[in-house]
């Protein structure tokens, strides 16, 4: 092999793996969380391991993500078919996945298999269109679009008439935070959202939903708790201290839906291994809009994967619109009128 | 204790902190997964090593300069407070008859070290943990201050090794029972930290190292793991009585003193869940800054 002592020590430890997860990957994610060293951030890994289909939608998306790994690097496909045009495609089985991974990690790291060349430039998505040489704009610290990025400008605020600057960005559709294949469009103040769209909803998930441990697992790690959330007691949870410990870290009130539950509620009826709820017309409007980044995280996991991929698909950016009309961008529907939770967490979407 | 002594001898001693951080962290996390701990204790270095060798990734117009020296500026706030800690009767690294107040500056100074790494790569998620740091920083430094001059009351003197002196008789810890647990939050915050990790966790993808990659993510790595070192060491000195101990020589009471705040610390990190940043607002200000409070009233009464 030829490989120095320092590359066969660094071989022979786990390889760090970011995972990419598309259409019936998530199941299986929650697997490998306890057998592979999943990353939390692509630039932390050094194999891409693709889980589940890839819509072709999406495969721009994944071409980008797969450039955020430092070199050397190489891609996995694992219940995935890659494209046609990718160059030499590593794929594994079920109960070969492990082998495959470990041998790659060696190969990548002594040479043996060169690391994957970028798909995109290494340059900025679009031209320069700032002025001035920091991109500062057009008058003072304010307008212009430099590199093709609007330059954030202070807005009104939803929260305490700061008028911070907004931001707007996308983000998804690979966070790991994040539903998997859920594209936000998201104006951020500070790390308050005003506005979230989803333009494009989360990939389905077949069998996912009938899984509440999981689904607590994947709430707890959001709030930091990665260690207690592998760890599945005999009904199939996580231990029951824990869940008590995170239903206390949440506050009373958060993310209501229409049907008047919020994720204390969603929490214990996971809990409780009660049968999902029916879908009752939440869009991302009545959830997110005033949240803080974490509050909205937690939000977004409190909802089994077939549920937030209905409030999402009817979140996109012609659903908003639709929404203004009925009038229900304030208030969730059904909300009893005796919960309005902490004052610091009250809420209510914009005052239209 | 001169310095030429002194110093290898503190990165010696810093550099075993290092390795046991990360061993602990590593052995704990699986411990409480339920699986085998197996390589814990070398698993670490595995991954520094294989970071070390690979690409070192930049961000698209970062602030280069503040992005390299942001883990530095860590690290070395990390060692002044390791030098601050007296390692037996009047020696430390520092010999400064006002130790509190220079590490209560390097707690504070820990905000702009945090806020830095997460601005210079350029990127939302980076800085939205960098913000929201410098907002629980704030009230946390608060805590950190009533707390240890709490400690420092029995001893009249805002030197450490006056503090520990005045432990002869009665560790602080049993003294005011309320001071270590406070500062074990400090520590998290200070450490970056489960529940009181607003910079770098989860939810923002790694918040201020979501872009680290290589070398980078060794590096502020290392720091964290040294401002656990530190941190845990001025824990062990300021209610655990330092050096002081039977039969043992000093510095090894000091070392295992140091070592069960860190199991105490890495324990809270894997079992306590982060709380939103308002409702930790509230806790802080609501619930423990009055028992801070309180903590100085106990310290108070008793010197009286």
């Amino acid at each position: 092999m030829g490989m120095s002592w320092a590359r066969a020590f660094a071989a022979s430890g786990p390889p760090p793996v970011f995972a990419a997860i598309g259409a019936g990957g998530l199941q299986r994610a929650e697997e490998l969380h306890g057998t592979l060293r999943l990353q939390r951030s692509p630039r932390q890994a050094a194999i891409l391991l693709v889980l589940g289909e890839i819509a072709p939608d999406l495969l721009p998306f994944l071409q980008r993500l797969h450039d955020h790994l430092p070199h050397p690097r190489a891609t996995i496909w694992h219940r995935a078919t890659p494209p046609g045009d990718w160059t030499d495609p590593v794929q594994a089985t079920a109960d070969g996945l492990e082998r495959t991974l470990t041998d790659l990690w060696r190969s990548i790291l002594s040479g043996d298999r060169a690391s994957e060349p970028d798909f995109l430039p290494d340059k900025p998505p679009n031209e320069w269109r700032g002025v001035g040489p920091h991109g500062q704009g057009g008058k003072g610290m304010m307008g212009g679009t430099p590199y093709g990025r609007p330059m954030a400008m202070t807005d009104d605020d939803l929260r305490d008439g700061l008028s911070l600057d907004a931001y707007s960005a996308p983000f998804g559709p690979f966070l790991p935070m994040l539903p998997p294949g859920l594209i936000l469009d998201l104006t951020l103040q500070g790390d308050v959202i005003q506005s979230a769209t989803a333009t494009r909803p989360p990939c389905p998930q077949p069998g996912s939903d009938d899984r509440p441990g999981d689904a607590i697992a994947r709430l707890m790690r959001v709030m930091d708790m990665p260690a207690l959330a592998l760890r599945r007691t005999r009904d199939g949870l996580p231990p029951a201290m824990g869940i008590a410990m995170l239903r206390r870290a949440i506050p009373d009130g958060l993310g209501r839906a229409r049907d008047g539950t919020d994720v204390r509620d969603r929490l214990d009826r996971w809990r409780d291994k009660d049968a999902p709820q029916a879908d009752d017309g939440t869009r991302l409007s009545d959830l997110l809009p005033g949240l803080e980044w974490h509050e909205a995280m937690i939000v977004l996991n409190s909802f089994q994967p077939d549920r937030i991929r209905a409030i999402c698909a009817r979140s996109g950016p012609e659903g908003g619109d639709e929404d203004d009309k009925d009038g229900n961008r304030d208030a969730p529907a059904h909300a009893p009128p005796d919960h309005g939770g902490h004052q610091h967490h009250d809420m209510t979407g914009p005052a239209a | 204790m001169s310095l030429i002594v002194g110093l290898p001898a503190l990165l010696a001693l810093l550099l075993i902190g290092l390795w046991a951080a990360a061993a602990l962290d590593t052995a704990i996390g699986r411990l409480i997964v339920g699986r085998p701990v197996g390589m814990a204790a070398t698993d670490p270095l595995r991954a520094v090593v294989a970071d070390y060798l690979r690409q070192r990734t930049d961000t698209e117009a970062p602030d280069h300069l503040n992005w390299l020296l942001a883990p530095g500026y860590y690290f070395l706030l990390a060692v002044v407070g390791l030098a601050l800690v007296p390692f037996a009767p009047d020696q430390s690294l520092i010999a400064l008859d006002t130790s509190v107040v220079l590490w209560g500056a390097a707690e504070a100074v820990v905000v702009v070290a945090v806020f830095l790494h997460g601005w210079s790569p350029n990127a939302p998620f980076p800085l939205i943990g960098a913000y929201r740091y410098v907002a629980i920083g704030l009230p946390v430094m608060l805590l950190s201050m009533f707390v240890l001059i709490a400690a420092s009351i029995p001893a009249q003197s805002l030197d450490l090794r006056a503090v520990v002196e005045s432990q002869r008789g009665l560790w602080n810890v049993i003294r005011q029972p309320l001071g270590l647990p406070l500062f074990l939050a400090v520590v998290m915050s200070l450490t970056l930290r489960g529940p009181f990790d607003y910079a770098d966790s989860a939810d923002l993808a790694g918040g201020t190292s979501a872009e680290d990659g290589g070398p980078r993510w060794i590096a502020w790595q290392t720091a964290r793991a040294a401002m656990l070192v530190a941190a845990c060491a001025i824990a062990a000195t300021a209610f655990l009585g330092g050096y002081l101990g039977p039969v043992l020589p000093g510095w090894l009471w000091l070392s295992l003193k140091t070592l069960a705040v860190m199991v105490a610390v890495v324990l809270l990190t894997h079992l306590v869940p982060r709380m939103p940043v308002a409702r930790m607002l509230t806790l802080i200000w609501i619930v423990l800054l009055p028992i801070a409070f309180l903590d100085l009233l106990i310290a108070g009464l008793g010197a009286l």
